[in-house]
């Protein structure tokens, strides 16, 4: 893939400067494979997310993007019938390993859905209860870790003078600030947005691409999104998948500008199909 | 063949709107039938209940003497209305932890091959006849409660103040208790089935949010399950609340029919609806209308709680339609 790439850029033009240098990896494919029942979904995926990078994943529906997703933290194993062969290292773990805690690896893999998912709970609440689960900390504590994982998500100013209203009462945009909100809340290492913005009007995707990009100083952050200015202008890396195959990985500018696969060209131009 | 023409056409319609309107009328009588049988039963229980309802007055509620033959008859409904409250609470307090058990197994944690042989074994135990129970109830329940879980509780209770009169002996075949129980396990399957299906409305992406954090099973259900269900469960437990405050023959059985109140739960008693059973058919006079007022109590008393329960299950339909 390097020396196509190299070779391409050499055809097709100067390689964009903004490029980052390349980071240490936080998670690892190899080899992997996801099975629904008989249905393959993902084959032979490689790839590596950089430490606080932000990974872009990109391809029409049904590539597999999502799925890949929700391998980093094992969300598939509440459905009986999937499973994943290969490996997927994060640190020195192995996440597909069957010993595996999965409510610790969930911890330090958090993730944010497509549709906003506030908890049935006040404000305050649904970022408490996060915390409560892994920690036993006064009272005190916890307003301070509250606001300060309100303030990650963009939404203190919005809420301090309502911490105690139900969650459901706030707007789209700012229920999914807070799922982002609980998510830093219990601090995890990395953070997995499954398309966060198809849901939202285009001022709180606005927003919420901002913080995306704060988040990255100090998560680890892959997102799947449909929409192709989102990834350019989020993300460091982009990934095109298709039929559950990663057909090119590279630098988010060179995806988009000179990309090495015809076939990822056909995407990002809107001639596919 | 010839295509049709205008006037044709017209004809066609006309003929389609005489069916519907036939249609109309035919479907429109079938639904006012039950508005009428509705009221027919009111009006008649409430015209046959007047006699007792003037001789007796709001008296008739809290009396606890009931002797129909003494002259003229002295009828106080107290020892009934006891009865079929405490039945009905006992069975509640028994059968809600159960249901909503199995219920949570069913949706949460049951593997796939065994979920639907406990679902149709939770669906054929609302299948079978109230008879049924109140036979075996009366046959093998009454007598193995008699033997090992009443005096058990008996020697464990005794001389611990309230409970111990709670418990109290002798064991009895015919108790309170035995009726409850049997209650229980006729109102599990509503339970058990309005729950598993006001859990299914859970969307998948919040239990999903919350196993997302690192929460565990118990964590999911307790904090993001029943929080988000709570209204439909209670409107589920509301309705076998009006189910356990109506059941007839299988508390007829067992419950003993007596009208005396006594503060041990292994005591015989009645409950209104085994009152009526047992006695409407030698009523006459007075006593009968006391016992038809028994009816219109049980009809009023249900009627709240059915009436309760499909007001939190529409909040709860609203509420997932948002």
């Amino acid at each position: 893939m390097s020396d196509l790439s190299v070779s391409m850029s050499a055809a097709g033009g100067p390689v964009p400067s903004m490029a980052l240098p390349e980071a240490p990896a936080k998670v690892t494919a190899r080899g992997l494979n996801f099975f629904y029942g008989e249905n393959q979904a993902l084959k032979n995926i490689n790839l590596t997310l950089g430490t606080h990078r932000v990974t872009a994943f990109i391809g029409p529906s049904g590539c597999g993007k999502s799925t890949l997703l929700r391998v980093f933290n094992r969300m598939y194993d509440l459905y009986p019938g999937q499973r994943a062969t290969g490996q997927v290292m994060l640190d020195q773990t192995n996440i597909l390993d069957p010993k595996l805690d999965l409510n610790l690896l969930r911890a330090r893999v958090g993730m944010v859905f497509q549709k906003p998912t506030p908890f049935p709970m006040t404000i305050y609440e649904n970022i408490a209860f996060g915390i409560r689960l892994y920690e036993k900390i006064p009272k005190s504590e916890m307003d301070g870790r509250v606001e300060k994982a309100l303030r990650g998500g963009a939404l203190w100013n919005e809420v301090k003078d309502k911490l105690s209203a139900s969650g459901l009462s706030l707007s789209g945009g700012q229920q999914q600030r807070l799922c982002i909100a609980r998510t830093v809340a219990v601090r995890p290492e990395v953070i997995l947005f499954d398309e966060p913005c198809s849901a939202l009007d285009p001022i709180s995707t606005a927003k919420i691409e901002e913080l995306i990009q704060e988040l990255a100083e100090d998560y680890t952050i892959a997102i799947v999104t449909h929409n192709m200015q989102q990834a350019a202008r989020v993300s460091d890396k982009t990934a095109f998948m298709y039929l559950g195959e990663l057909i090119e990985f590279d630098e988010t500018s060179k995806i988009f500008t000179s990309p090495s696969d015809r076939r990822t060209q056909d995407y990002i131009t809107g001639r596919f199909g | 063949m010839e295509a049709a023409g205008p006037y044709d056409r017209a004809r066609a319609l006309n003929a389609f709107k005489l069916g519907d309107v036939t249609f109309y009328w035919i479907t429109r009588a079938c639904a006012i039938s039950v508005l009428l049988i509705l009221g027919g039963i009111i009006l008649s229980l409430i015209a046959g209940a007047w006699p007792a309802i003037k001789a007796y007055g709001l008296s008739f509620l809290f009396a606890s003497r009931w002797a129909p033959s003494a002259e003229p008859p002295v009828l106080g409904a107290l020892g009934p209305i006891y009865g079929t409250l405490v039945t009905s609470a006992i069975a509640m307090l028994i059968a809600i932890p159960v249901g909503l058990g199995i219920a949570i197994f069913l949706t949460e944690l049951c593997p796939q091959w065994l979920r639907r042989p406990i679902g149709i074994a939770v669906e054929l135990l609302a299948g079978i006849p109230s008879i049924i129970y109140g036979m075996w109830g009366f046959f093998v329940l009454g007598p193995f409660m008699a033997d090992t879980f009443q005096p058990f509780m008996i020697r464990l209770f005794d001389g611990v103040p309230v409970l111990g009169s709670i418990f109290a002996g002798p064991p009895s075949y015919l108790s309170l208790f035995n009726a409850a129980l049997i209650l229980a396990i006729m109102v599990l399957p509503f339970i058990t089935s309005i729950s598993v299906d006001v859990f299914k409305t859970v969307p998948p992406v919040l239990k999903e949010a919350a196993y997302g954090v690192g929460c565990t099973t118990w964590e999911v259900i307790r904090n993001v399950v029943i929080p988000y269900t709570r209204v439909g469960v209670i409107g589920g437990i509301m309705l076998a609340l009006g189910r356990a405050l109506g059941e007839t023959m299988a508390v007829t059985f067992i419950i003993g029919n007596s009208f005396r109140i006594s503060s041990s739960v292994f005591a015989p008693g009645t409950t209104i609806s085994a009152a009526i059973a047992s006695e409407f058919a030698e009523s006459d006079g007075l006593h009968q209308s006391g016992l038809i007022l028994l009816g219109l109590l049980l009809f009023v008393l249900t009627f709240f709680v059915l009436a309760s329960a499909r007001l939190m299950l529409m909040r709860l339909k609203k509420k997932a339609g948002d």
